[in-house]
């Protein structure tokens, strides 16, 4: 099944595959709507499917995650004539104008999700043991790139996975968002004008989905991103072999690849133009696409649900010997903590948005107050998951930023305890503060005060963890290659998404700042500073583990001067524009608010964040072959992972270690941190590899 | 020691040109009503704070960056301190104190902008997508504006037809959702005589844009003038059957998408509408008369204009004399 | 509490649980009817959830310290599993408790039109599945293969007909009732709630199922960490039981 260009080829398959697709989309709505509709969402979603399972074919054949989107297409049209079949016999109208009735594809998108994940294999070792058969406790992996496009249970191969997948869609998102502020960069509609028509939708409407979809696409690239960072690093930080569970890890990673095409599916099938938070009654209006949306949350949930639960079993059971709870490192109180909420909370979202489904499937009126229901309770489940949410994009990413400053400041992380526990109690706190997204929405009044005091003790050990870092800077002696570049900007940038919060949690300051671009600017700093900065920072800083190369230290330099800068005036526009009235969620606004040229320096911003993550991209991929060679310890750091070669090899340590320091001693003569059990002579010589290390720069 | 005094020096400074410069800049559009005053004190002081912490925390660290750069050749690590429970203890304790301080203010804030008057007009809104209407239960007037009369508490009572929607005009600071089901109250009191926009700041479907509506504060005495007109001109409406129509179309909201002037909208215009052809989504051709006006208003997805399938219109229950009146002001566009 | 190990007096355990739980419904019950006392009815309610979570599925084995410290030693890997088991419950559990909010939220204190001795029957009938599952899973420990396999297959049974009950009998009997999925919250309310644990009890089922298959085969002869799995999945189905069953039957008045 090798051949020679597998991506040329995927590529050309990708044309064909589209092309094809598209036909057939094509002539089915002609049969059942009798008109020719060239921008029509039964042709494009036809076109989607047939592209993407065609493109990973020519890439890779018929194996892995080929198979899986194969069989994910194949069950969703089961699925759906499976229900259209019911219909007719229940004397129903059979299509409507996505093909399918919404039914029809609401089972068809389920049925094609459990198809994916039988297609491509990771549920057929849970198969054998039902059926009372054993499997080998690991699958040895093909050695080429091609592990990562089908299942494995290594826990780096996985992580690697999830991190390219969140990679994609980032990009995906992102280039949403580059589209949609091209229409923001002047008043009036440009091109997504009343009569310009794309899937079944009319320009605002497609900026409506656009934009919801680039909100929880960035969102699932996070939650992805996330689990992908702590898939590697955690087992080997612990030194175990692998997760506690590798078989579910896996399948959470799988679950969530149906997921994302649901996503992409949704703007071809109508759209959605709730944005991500998709409160009723309007989602309960919506086109069909908010099903698909629906669907797709809930798979990529599953996958954050089941990855965390992983994540706990593995911290708690599989920490090397004399690692006790302080003697951790401190990323995994980060994932810890992000892994609670994870594993509870994400439950409410995905119910949430259950009900509003299964009040459009049965007319059952939850959230529908002709039908004695209640939409404000619609936001209470939602929030309830999905503030806290936004602590797991942030704690891993504030994780990273502790684990990585000791390493290039060469000093211990100042106050351990204070910031492990600090992450605790962020997580914690967290859970009791959802109403103030709704401070204007109507719910009880005597709600309001109590989640303000609550809202703003969240304040206090987010504060410790910047103090913290302050101190820990504080007179070392500090270098800054790349990774730690990105920590630095990632402090700037969280604060500033920080600081921005408390006016927000104030409930009188609120009621101006709430639905504006203000909020817009407040969580786009947050989520840069506490996720996108770090993560690349952690891309940088592990990448040598993972590959034996490092990427490219200049263009890495040029993406971080060029990103945040720009950045920061992206956001710093936002705040602007929305503290002078302009909403979110706005196709268009009044040219006599006179936001033009603010706009138009945003969407530049935007554009320039854009080409600096597309430089990155490039980096990241061509130094996989090209990068400068780098198996030592290259930043000369304390931790296990590095006191061996790079890459790491397949079950990581040959020699279990013990852990026999403080993780973070750094300065401490003599000291160290871990202590392999019969030292084996291939370990890289921190001093050395300092040295060369210190070359560099 | 000197350290910690030029960095402090500079912190000091830093704070002040932050805020400073974002004082200048003029972070907020004018402040329109009594409502407004509190709310931008809190902010002020928000930005201060804001202002300072962010100095607090920048500083040190570009300053570190540059101060405690590792020298050239230099590979030994930092002096090793592991931490100091007191200075943690301390940057626990202030901020602590400092966000109740906060949240006290908050507290106190909130009540003063929701301080009741009982003289307050009471207007009711009703948002629909997308447009708003504005009923004087005084006055018995109906309006797709809001008029106001300057330093009078305005108390809206709203509520929505259809989705969420918000009602807010940011000169006046003060924002609420309108929720289908249920009646929400807002509160303020115009000081500044002109006109300003209410923005709707939910999102509420494809115009959610364009769901705007003037708001007008004016003097007491050109209040009432306004107003005597409204009801004199809803009188002689209510007098004919074109003048009901139009009474009701303005009351629901359809000239939201169909426009009585011939420009392109949400939905088919209705200048000119009485009599002609219109082609439908199956191909098919109809003339607008009153059955099929009477259907389109019962039964809006019965027959869809070609181009407007994927505007879905609510239905609308009125009874016939109302439609017939609505049909005879549709007759008047030409 | 002491943890009786030997599998006689386990038995005996066993029984002596069932009956206060039968004891506590029937009080349950009688508190509903006589004078609707909310508090009272939670203060039970919570009373057997806490019995079937301590003594049917023995949280405490979490702590339980497993012997050698050997990471790929069958008893290291179970504690590892117990975990994760445990941990997926507290993930599930948050569901039932959202739809509880839901529920309290919706309908305060009214309850929907349903019938009562129906309602009685089925949570007996669950009830009785989880003796009975306990008794399987002692059994299995003690290495007696047939008792498992009888007792698992009663609990099956009554796990089928609970089923059964609720989705051919007590459904259409609500929506005679008036109470329909579409009608208004009460229905939707009732129908969500009944159809999600019912989707629980059909992967228990299922498990079960599984369990017997291979449980004749002799697989958990020695190590039966499975057999302990699907005992404790099944008991948390019936702890969710416990909560809903007043919250739909017994709590608030009819409207
Ligand atoms: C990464 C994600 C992230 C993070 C970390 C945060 C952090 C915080 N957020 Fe944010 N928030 C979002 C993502 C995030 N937010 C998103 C996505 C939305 C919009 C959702 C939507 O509607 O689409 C949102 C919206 C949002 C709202 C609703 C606004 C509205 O819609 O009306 C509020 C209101 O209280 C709020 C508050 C806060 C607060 C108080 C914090 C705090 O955690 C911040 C704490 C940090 C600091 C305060 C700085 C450091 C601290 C110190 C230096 C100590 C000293 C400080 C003081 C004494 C104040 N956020
Ligand atoms: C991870 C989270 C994340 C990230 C990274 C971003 C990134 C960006 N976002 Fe964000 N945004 C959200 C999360 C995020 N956003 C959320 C949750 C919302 C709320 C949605 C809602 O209201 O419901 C939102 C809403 C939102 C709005 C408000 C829309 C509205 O209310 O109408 C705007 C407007 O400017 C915006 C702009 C941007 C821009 C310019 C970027 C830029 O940083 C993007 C930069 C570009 C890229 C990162 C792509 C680069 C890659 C390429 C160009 C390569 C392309 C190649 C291939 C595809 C192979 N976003
Ligand atoms: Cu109405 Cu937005
Ligand atoms: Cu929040």
């Amino acid at each position: 099944m090798r051949n020679k260009y597998p991506v040329r080829s995927g590529l050309l398959l990708l044309v064909l595959g589209g092309a094809i697709g598209y036909g057939i989309g094509l002539g089915i709505d002609v049969l059942i709507s009798g008109t020719l509709n060239y921008s029509g969402s039964v042709a494009s979603a036809f076109a989607l499917l047939l592209a993407v399972s065609s493109f990973f074919f020519g890439v890779f054949g018929y194996r892995g995650i080929t198979r899986g989107l194969v069989w994910q297409v194949l069950g969703t049209l089961i699925g759906g004539f499976f229900v259209t079949g019911i219909r007719a016999l229940m004397g129903l109208d059979l299509f409507g104008s996505f093909f399918f009735t919404e039914p029809a594809w609401v089972f068809g998108a389920f049925s094609g999700v459990i198809s994916f994940l039988f297609g491509v294999g990771v549920v057929s070792d849970w198969m054998k043991w039902a059926r009372g058969i054993d499997t080998p406790e690991h699958h040895e992996d093909v050695p080429t790139w091609e592990k990562y496009l089908g299942v494995s249970l290594d826990h780096k191969v996985i992580g690697i996975q999830y991190t390219v997948t969140a990679l994609v869609l980032i990009s995906v998102g992102g280039l949403f968002a580059l589209i949609f502020r091209t229409e923001l960069a002047a008043s009036q509609l440009q091109f997504l004008t009343t009569t310009f028509k794309l899937f079944n939708q009319t320009g605002p409407q497609i900026y409506n989905s656009l934009m919801s979809l680039h909100g929880i696409i960035m969102i699932v690239s996070i939650l992805l991103g996330v689990s992908g960072i702590m898939n590697y690093v955690i087992p080997l930080l612990l030194g175990a072999q692998d997760m506690a569970f590798p078989r579910m890890n896996a399948f959470a990673f799988w679950i969530a690849v149906p997921a994302s095409v649901l996503l992409l599916m949704s703007l071809v099938l109508g759209g959605f133009d709730t944005g991500w938070t998709g409160y009723p009654p309007l989602s309960a209006r919506a086109p069909v696409g908010v099903q698909m949306f629906f669907l797709g949350v809930i798979s990529a949930g599953w996958s954050s649900i089941l990855g965390s639960l992983n994540i706990i079993a593995t911290i708690v059971r599989m920490r090397a010997k004399g690692m006790n709870a302080m003697r951790m490192p401190i990323f995994m109180w980060a994932s810890i903590a992000t892994s609670i909420i994870a594993l509870t909370a994400t439950q409410l979202i995905g119910l949430s948005f259950q009900l509003v489904m299964f009040q459009r499937l049965f007319g059952m009126g939850f959230f529908d107050p002709t039908k004695g229901g209640n939409p404000v309770l619609f936001q209470h489940l939602f929030w309830f998951y999905s503030h806290p949410a936004v602590y797991v994009f942030v704690l891993p990413g504030l994780g990273i930023i502790s684990e990585l400053l000791p390493v290039f400041v060469r000093k211990p992380l100042f106050g351990y305890r204070w910031v492990a526990m600090s992450s605790l109690g962020i997580a914690l706190v967290g859970f009791l503060v959802w109403a103030h997204h709704m401070f204007t929405s109507g719910m009880n009044e005597y709600l309001r005060v109590p989640f303000m005091y609550s809202t703003l003790l969240v304040a206090v050990p987010t504060g410790v963890k910047f103090f913290s870092w302050v101190a820990t800077l504080w007179g070392g002696k500090i270098t800054t290659p790349t990774p730690m570049l990105f920590v630095l900007g990632a402090i700037v940038v969280f604060l500033l998404g920080g600081l921005t919060g408390p006016p927000n949690a104030t409930v009188s300051t609120d009621l101006h700042l709430h639905d504006t671009y203000f909020i817009v600017g407040h969580f786009h700093d947050t989520i840069f500073g506490g996720f996108v900065f770090p993560f690349f920072a952690a891309l940088y800083y592990w990448y040598p583990k993972a590959t034996g190369r490092r990427m490219n230290e200049f263009w890495g330099k040029v993406h971080f001067w060029m990103m945040t800068p720009s950045f920061l005036i992206l956001t710093f526009g936002m705040m602007r524009v929305g503290l002078l009235g302009m909403r979110r969620r706005i196709v268009d606004y009044d040219p006599a608010l006179g936001f033009d040229l603010s706009h138009l320096v945003m969407t530049i911003a935007g554009y320039l964040i854009g080409l600096s993550v597309l430089i990155f991209l490039i980096n990241f991929f061509r130094s996989m072959k090209h990068g400068e060679k780098a198996e030592g310890n290259v930043w000369n750091s304390r931790s296990p992972e590095w006191q061996v070669p790079s890459p790491m090899p397949a079950h990581n340590y040959a020699v279990p270690f013990e852990v026999v320091g403080e993780p973070y001693d750094y300065g401490l003569p003599g000291s160290k941190y871990v202590q392999f059990i019969d030292a084996p002579e291939h370990i890289a010589h921190p001093e050395v590899a300092g040295h060369s290390e210190m070359k560099t720069h | 020691m000197r350290h910690f005094v030029i960095v402090g020096i500079l912190v000091v400074v830093m704070s002040i040109l932050t805020y400073i410069g974002l004082a200048a800049i003029g972070l907020m559009p004018l402040a329109a009503s009594t409502q407004a005053g509190p709310i931008d004190w809190l902010w002020n002081l928000e930005v201060m704070t804001i202002s300072f912490l962010f100095a607090l925390i920048v500083v040190p660290m570009a300053y570190s960056l540059v101060v405690f750069r590792r020298k050239q050749g230099d590979t030994t690590d930092a002096e090793h301190i592991e931490g100091n429970t007191n200075l943690e203890i301390t940057w626990t304790i202030v901020p602590l104190f400092m966000v109740m301080v906060f949240a006290y203010l908050g507290a106190g804030n909130l009540a003063e902008i929701r301080r009741v008057d009982p003289q307050a007009m009471v207007v009711n809104v009703t948002g629909l997508q997308w447009a708003w209407t504005f009923e004087y239960p005084a006055y018995g007037v109906v309006a797709n504006e809001l008029h106001v009369p300057e330093g009078q508490q305005v108390l809206l009572q709203m509520t929505s037809n259809d989705v969420l929607h918000s009602f807010w005009v940011p000169e006046f600071r003060v924002k609420q959702d309108l929720v289908p089901g249920r009646i929400t109250e807002l509160r303020f009191t115009p000081t500044v005589p002109g006109s300003y926009k209410v923005r709707c700041a939910e999102i509420c479907g494809t115009s959610h844009a364009y769901m705007e509506a003037p708001v007008i504060v004016s003097a007491q005495a050109d209040f009432d003038a306004w107003m005597t007109e409204q009801v004199a001109l809803a009188e002689e409406a209510a007098a004919t059957p074109e003048g009901r129509g139009r009474a009701l179309v303005a009351a629901n909201g359809c000239v939201a998408c169909h426009s009585v002037n011939g420009a392109a909208g949400i939905g088919p215009t209705w200048f000119g509408l009485f009599g002609r052809q219109e082609r439908l989504t199956d191909g098919s051709v109809v003339t607008a008369d009153d059955a099929y006006i009477h259907e389109s208003i019962k039964a809006p997805q019965a027959k869809i204009v070609a181009g407007f399938e994927n505007q879905l219109m609510p239905a609308y229950n009125f009874n016939d004399e109302q439609i017939t009146d609505i049909i005879s002001y549709i007759k008047t566009l030409k | 509490m002491i943890h009786i190990q030997d599998k006689k007096s386990m038995l005996g355990q066993g029984i002596l649980i069932f009956i206060y739980l039968a004891v506590l419904t029937g009080l349950e019950f009688f508190v509903a009817i006589s004078f609707n006392s909310v508090p009272l009815l939670v203060v039970v309610a919570l009373v057997k959830a806490a019995l079937v979570l301590y003594y049917y599925m023995h949280v405490y084995k979490l702590n339980a310290e497993s012997p050698d410290e050997d990471e790929n030693s069958y008893d290291y890997k179970t504690g590892t599993n117990r975990l994760g088991l445990w941990l997926f419950l507290i993930s599930d559990s948050f569901v039932f408790a959202a739809l509880m909010v839901v529920r309290i939220n919706l309908l305060g204190l009214t309850r929907p039109h349903l019938d009562q001795t129906l309602g009685l029957l089925v949570t007996a009938v669950l009830l009785v599945s989880s003796f009975f599952m306990n008794r399987g899973e002692t059994l299995m420990h003690g290495g007696d293969r047939k008792g498992f396999l009888t007792n698992t297959m009663i609990t099956f049974g009554l796990g089928l007909a609970f089923l059964i009950g609720v989705i051919f009998v007590e459904w259409p009997n609500a929506i005679s009732e008036g109470v329909t999925p579409s009608g208004g919250p009460q229905g939707a309310v009732f129908f969500m709630m009944t159809g999600m644990h019912a989707f629980h009890v059909l992967t228990g089922l299922i498990f079960l199922l599984v369990v017997l298959v291979n449980g004749r085969r002799g697989l958990y002869d020695q190590q039966n960490y499975p057999v302990e799995a699907v005992a404790v999945y099944w008991h948390f189905i019936d702890v969710v039981w416990i909560f809903f069953y007043p919250a739909l039957y017994l709590i608030g008045a009819l409207t």
